[in-house]
């Protein structure tokens, strides 16, 4: 339905109403066209002031959608009017009515009120992450910063995620404001995208540089870059961390693997403990690998040529290097076969260490486990990009460890070219740095998103902000 | 007490509200004080339309106005509530806002939802509470109109006061029912046995649990009612176990006359390993016939979550044979996961314990699961496929492939 354009009197709506096919649901249908249209604000009154005097009363969920309108035409008295006939009528509102409230509040002079309205929604439940937006927001909007950051604090507490919106808010507000406080917060705030692996995109970056640039007597500048792929800064030749996990780190990886990875729930799912025992003793012996391939992942990789010969070409390529292999597996490929011809794969084992699972078995866990084993040197290829595995993964912390270093140590085939190249993760070069925010006090190197890059969750941006003090 | 007090406070509203429709009508009738408050543009526009007078605010007094003696009220009443009451009137919120939300809730019900760890397990459990209210009552109101109807027909039976003459008692029910445990009965000594394995607790929730044992009723009805039954025997059905409450729910006191084994031991204790076939999707090796001398494993097991080798997994544990149905080989598998329900894979078993028939007993497969039967045994078309591929070798060869694809569901359709 087509809302009207100008208030109407109650016969009028009667009629349209009539008219309707449904009469029940008339009004949450005009309502919900005139949100869509944005009408007038009097016209939507006319039909609230219609239904009170043909019913009595408005159903909440019409004051809901009127406040919607309102909201979203930013009528501030008319939002607090609603408010006060909701307080009146009910004891506590529901969520959609909050949100309205606090987002049209904050939004406004009123921005205090919004601060109340979190308060009582605490009370009945968790506020969302939108409520708390919208209130950090009105709070650094005008200068409360730290009103903004106990409220972001809390929200931290309640383990809501905070929007990029919110951080960006926080910069954008604090420019050109001194003191150390508030710094070491926004310091922390970027400790946090780098904990979390969070890539801030463009605008939000910009906010950055101008803070960092804002900062009265720090003497900043900030320069955007592209990092060479030796990991040197090209604006202040500094080196960038590399890709390597601690020692602690990469010891809980390597628990972790075999724990969540392998064992899960019943290490009959993936394996049997003899075989993984099998396994184990059979990479002991051998230690340390240089390349831990997985034989199936890449004997897939063109389509047309027979299986073995795809595998024999890579195990040839990557043995020119006198790299110690290690290639992984199944039983059937012993099994001389139109894919698998006994006398190749009798050559390949001369060149590298090969271990053959059970035709059951997952061989992708057994890679894992072989190439953390080997030590910080070893490199695995597959084209697999180990998402399930990535799942299996208890916490959100290891998975993050997880994707550094598979960033650092995974090899990829691409299939196309007819020369073999070697890149880690198809798209991209092998990365010798770590593609993450990080400081060393006097400069900051921040990678950030084109915002029109796709987002792949695998592909790390190449462009940098580079930060440093004179 | 609570909910007295909601009570009382709806009753005061309505009674007061004629009253302030009316003082809403009066205050039309004055000289507008308020109405004066329009925007610029809507004067322009109502100067052209005939109507004037358009108190635009006066749904607010309407509003307020029967609720004044209420504000006191409410501030008088107790502020702190029980977090249950709360819980429940932001429900009662909900409902208002037009979420899907049961209309009555249970004490029970309401603390399930109150554990549910997020908010999307909160909603998702309040829709399934409300989908299944709805289901009731409509299920109620055809009860209603079919036992009217009954009324009815009895009526005009009564007028007509015909009386038939059968030679048989009608006891129907009674004595199929009879029959059919006799059968059972038999089974139990002569049958070939069928295993449920009950050791999945752990890996499902608690719903999931709940449809398993609804599953396994509905096969244990159809083993019961047909010609030659399975015997069937529920292992590692531990005592008050999640399980073995669900069936104390379905079968109430028929559960200790049912006439299958229930043991709390492993089936690898009962029977010799070498005949027994676990049943799993998952299984590398596919089941080409029916064997009636083995002893058939189903895990008794829901998972909406889709754990794969979870069965696999315990029939390695054990080492135990495994198999897969056929169902590459005879059906063209268009979507959906190749695990079955329990009563599906009941028919299917038993279809093939009386016919053999491959054909006949996927018929159980849901209709939405494949596309259609393969005429012919797949590795036979696909050596067709290889052959025609090897002798156009060549750039063309993708091309080829597509071409037969195509011919191959043409001809399927024409069947």
């Amino acid at each position: 339905v087509q809302p009207p354009e100008r208030p109407l009197q109650a016969e009028e709506w009667n009629r349209l109403r009539e008219s309707f096919k449904s009469p029940e649901i008339f009004e949450e249908v005009m309502f919900n066209s005139m949100v869509r249209c944005n009408s007038s604000i009097d016209v939507a009154k006319s039909l609230l002031t219609h239904v009170a005097k043909s019913n009595g009363d408005i159903a909440y969920n019409l004051l809901v959608k009127y406040l919607a309108l309102c909201v979203q035409q930013g009528q501030i008295s008319e939002i607090c009017d609603v408010y006060d006939i909701m307080k009146i009528r009910f004891r506590i509102l529901e969520s959609g009515a909050y949100n309205l409230l606090i987002r049209g509040l904050s939004n406004s002079d009123q921005w205090r009120m919004a601060l109340t309205l979190l308060e009582e929604v605490k009370k009945h439940m968790i506020p969302s992450r939108t409520n708390y937006e919208s209130c950090i927001k009105a709070a650094s909007r005008h200068q409360e910063m730290n009103l903004a950051f106990e409220l972001y604090h809390e929200m931290l507490a309640k383990d809501l995620v905070p929007t990029l919106d919110v951080l960006q808010a926080f910069f954008e507000f604090s420019r050109g404001m001194e003191g150390a406080q508030l710094q070491k917060e926004l310091f922390d705030i970027l400790l946090y995208l780098r904990d979390n692996q969070i890539y801030p995109h463009e605008t939000f970056m910009q906010s950055i540089k101008l803070w960092f640039e804002s900062i009265p007597g720090g003497n900043w500048r900030g320069h955007l870059t592209n990092i060479k792929d030796s990991g040197q800064c090209p604006v202040c030749n500094h080196q960038l961390e590399d890709s390597d996990l601690t020692e602690e780190e990469y010891n809980n990886l390597s628990e972790r693997i075999i724990k969540d990875v392998i064992h899960g729930t019943d290490t009959f799912r993936k394996t049997s403990p003899q075989e993984f025992e099998a396994f184990q003793t059979f990479v002991e012996n051998r230690l340390p690998f240089d390349i831990v391939i997985d034989g199936l992942n890449v004997s897939h990789i063109k389509p047309r040529r027979m299986q073995c010969e795809n595998l024999f070409d890579a195990v040839n390529f990557l043995a020119k290097g006198n790299a110690r292999l290690l290639v992984l597996g199944r039983k059937h490929m012993l099994i001389n076969s139109s894919n698998w011809k006994r006398e190749i794969m009798k050559e390949m084992q001369n060149k590298a260490d090969f271990f053959f699972a059970e035709n059951i078995s997952e061989d992708d866990a057994f890679l894992l486990y072989a190439t953390l084993r080997s030590g910080k040197h070893c490199k695995f290829v597959t084209r697999d990009f180990l998402r399930d595995h990535k799942a299996c993964l208890s916490n959100s912390l290891t998975r993050h460890l997880f994707r550094k270093w598979q960033r650092g140590h995974q090899i990829a085939f691409s299939p196309s070219s007819i020369k073999m190249v070697l890149s880690v993760f198809i798209q991209q070069p092998a990365f010798s740095y770590d593609c993450v925010v990080q400081t060393t006090g006097d400069t900051w190197h921040i990678p950030y998103k084109d915002y029109f890059e796709g987002k792949y969750s695998y592909r790390v941006p190449r462009k940098w902000l580079c930060i440093q003090q004179k | 007490m609570q909910s007295a007090n909601v009570l009382l406070r709806k009753i005061v509203k309505s009674s007061v509200l004629p009253f302030a429709t009316q003082h809403g009508m009066k205050k039309d009738l004055f000289p507008l004080s308020r109405t004066l408050s329009l925007s610029l543009c809507l004067k322009q526009d109502s100067s052209g339309s005939p109507s004037e007078k358009l108190d635009l605010d006066a749904w607010k007094k309407v509003m307020k106005s029967g609720l004044q003696e209420e504000v006191s009220e409410t501030v008088s009443e107790p502020k702190e509530l029980s977090t249950l009451a709360a819980a429940r009137e932001i429900l009662e919120m909900w409902r208002l806002a037009g979420r899907s939300v049961p209309e009555n809730i249970s004490e029970e019900q309401l603390k399930t939802f109150m554990e549910c760890p997020s908010k999307s397990a909160k909603k998702k459990y309040l829709k399934y509470l409300h989908l299944k209210e709805m289901y009731k009552r409509n299920d109620k109101r055809k009860m209603d109109e079919k036992r009217e109807r009954r009324l009815e027909t009895q009526k005009q039976a009564s007028e007509t006061d015909a009386i038939r003459k059968n030679s048989f008692v009608c006891l129907w029910a009674n004595c199929m029912d009879k029959a059919y445990s006799w059968r059972v009965a038999q089974s139990m000594i002569f049958g070939q046995p069928l295993i449920f394995d009950m050791s999945y607790e752990e890996e499902m929730s608690v719903r999931e649990v709940a449809n398993t044992v609804r599953q396994i009723v509905l096969s244990e009805g159809s083993n019961r009612r047909s010609v030659d039954p399975f015997h069937i025997h529920f292992c590692n059905l531990k005592e008050d176990s999640l399980y073995h409450k669900e069936f104390i729910k379905h079968y109430r006191e028929a559960w200790g006359k049912l006439l299958v084994t229930v043991t709390d031991q492993c089936y690898t204790d009962i029977f010799p390993k070498d005949k027994l076939i676990y049943l799993t999707a998952d299984s590398p090796k596919v089941m080409k016939t029916f064997d009636h001398d083995k002893i058939y494993i189903v895990g008794s097991m829901v998972d909406r979550s889709i754990k794969t080798g979870v069965s696999l997994a315990r029939a390695k544990r054990l080492g135990l044979e495994t198999a897969a149905l056929p169902l590459e080989k005879y059906l063209l598998w268009n979507s959906g996961a190749k695990n079955l329900t329990l009563d599906q894979m009941m028919h299917i078993l038993l279809t093939l314990k009386d016919t053999g028939d491959w054909k006949a007993a996927l018929e159980y497969v849901p209709k939405r699961k494949y596309c259609g039967f393969v005429s012919r045994p797949v590795h036979e078309l696909k050596k067709t496929l290889n052959l025609i591929n090897t002798l156009k070798l060549g750039k063309r060869q993708e091309a080829v492939r597509k071409q037969f694809a195509k011919n191959y569901s043409k001809k399927l359709m024409q069947k």
